[in-house]
């Protein structure tokens, strides 16, 4: 009896398979034949600057972009007239993309007279389905200077000279965890020649933390902090933080935030945010970015 | 007994192989879309489109990568597959039909085809008319289309809705050799 069985279901799985070769599985197929190249997550943030700090992300080859970064506050106890904020500190920024993973740009910030450049790097892209690259690392190398005059007199010896630089040095690692959680760990490295007359640190380490989740498709929610492990002590700092909305509109990118920094070079928000981040005036600052993404190579199809 | 069962197997058989002569393939399909709108044009390229052809049944198959697009601009490149095709999600478009009144044997040939789009993760009915010409041993099939944004649960903002046309015009060349797997 078992003898006679066996044939039987080997016809029955016969009939099966041949049937559906025939319809459905052109398509499974085609599945065989897709090509094994290894394909790189994209937009794991849609910004190059996720609020305070740079992002992964830079632009393709031959994109320009032109930035206008602002932060409003009040003054408390003033018989201020203007019309929204009392103060704005706005910075006009403009960066080129050499190639697809190196990124050149510099800004001058109006309020605290701040002029920064900076280079980016893209060292590590994300794979798709691949465990070898899990993540993207880029590198960023900032620099920023200001006039004795202009800088906080705390911080800089007067001595040598009048321009005053700092350099901060960062490797950005992120992760795109799902299409809409992505997440950056920045450990962060600051030099600013010291005045003599305190103990201020002459380096300074920082580690920031940052994160978007997308609400649909062209808006995301993020938020960052910046931990300082060794603050400067002749003056009172706090750790930035910063949470806010990213949204895309083709061409532009509009960024919406609360935060307690108040500068936009990366020495100044990360180790010299003087107010704590609360409700009060004047701790908190709104915060809007607009970026114009320009492409100067276009692609032509024959 | 075991006799007849050893023919029914060979016929299976035979009828497999046969099958595969019947199959063409083209690896290097060519799929383009165009979206004409007031603020901007948008084109975009796909170069690797794979196709299988079954003469014998009178079916087509279709398959693309969305992430093998190429645009004019890169940042539209970024746009079209993280906000609209979410292509993370659906990486792929599939089209599976039937060539309605298909001719072996005719050299050039205008039919209708019938059969299911899939597009970010939405199967739609899709009947389309394309240009099949035969040469020896080798079939080109041409034509264009019109598919409709919403039909596929693509959303455009309302501050983009100048940007983006509502229909999309559809445009494929492949070019079949005979299957070998």
């Amino acid at each position: 009896m078992k003898n006679r069985t066996h044939p039987f279901l080997i016809l029955v799985l016969l009939f099966v398979s041949h049937f559906s070769t025939n319809a459905q599985d052109l398509l499974k197929k085609l599945d065989k034949e897709h090509k094994d190249t290894p394909q790189y997550k994209i937009a794991t943030f849609k910004t190059t600057r996720i609020g305070l700090g740079h992002s992964i992300e830079t632009r393709k080859k031959g994109t320009l972009e032109i930035s206008l970064y602002n932060r409003y506050w009040d003054k408390p106890n003033t018989q201020s007239q203007r019309f929204l904020a009392d103060e704005v500190n706005t910075r006009y920024g403009l960066s080129y993309s050499f190639s697809n993973d190196f990124t050149v740009g510099f800004g001058y910030a109006n309020f605290d007279k701040i002029s920064d450049g900076f280079i980016k790097y893209k060292l590590v892209k994300q794979r798709v389905h691949d465990k070898k690259s899990p993540l993207s690392i880029t590198l960023v190398q900032s620099l920023s200077h200001r006039k004795f005059d202009n800088a906080n007199t705390n911080l800089y010896s007067p001595s040598s000279s009048e321009n005053k630089y700092s350099f901060t040095t960062q490797a950005l690692i992120a992760r795109k965890f799902s299409p809409e959680l992505s997440l950056q760990i920045s450990p962060s490295f600051v030099y600013r020649a010291s005045s003599n007359n305190n103990n201020n640190p002459n380096a300074q380490f920082a580690i920031g933390f940052g994160g978007r989740h997308k609400i649909n498709t062209h808006t995301s929610i993020v938020s960052e902090y910046f931990y300082v492990v060794n603050p400067v002590k002749s003056i009172d700092t706090f750790n930035s933080f910063l949470i806010g909305i990213n949204w895309e509109v083709s061409d532009l990118m509009l960024q919406f935030h609360l935060t307690n920094a108040r500068n936009f070079a990366e020495d100044t928000f990360i180790t010299e945010t003087a107010n704590n981040f609360n409700f009060k005036d004047p701790n908190l600052h709104f915060g809007f970015n607009a970026t114009f993404i320009l492409h100067t190579k276009k692609r032509t199809f024959k | 007994m075991n006799k007849r069962l050893l023919l029914l197997l060979l016929s299976f058989f035979a009828t497999h192989l046969t099958n595969a002569q019947d199959e063409f393939i083209a690896r290097q399909g060519q799929v383009s879309f165009f979206s004409y709108a007031s603020v901007e044009n948008i084109e975009a390229q796909n170069n690797q489109v794979l196709s299988i052809l079954d003469v014998a049944n009178k079916k087509i198959a279709v398959s693309m990568l969305m992430r093998a697009f190429v645009f004019k601009k890169d940042l539209m490149y970024e746009h079209f597959n993280e906000s609209y095709v979410e292509s993370d999600i659906y990486p792929k478009a599939t089209f599976e039909g039937n060539i309605i009144d298909f001719d072996t044997k005719a050299s050039n040939q205008v039919k209708i085809i019938e059969g299911n789009l899939n597009i970010h993760g939405i199967t739609k009915k899709t009947n389309l008319k394309a240009t099949i010409s035969k040469d020896e041993n080798a079939y080109l099939i041409t034509g264009e289309f019109v598919v409709l944004v919403n039909d596929f649960d693509i959303k455009i903002p309302p501050v983009l809705t100048s940007n983006i046309a509502k229909s999309i015009t559809l445009k494929f060349t492949f070019q079949y050799q005979p299957y070998e797997e």
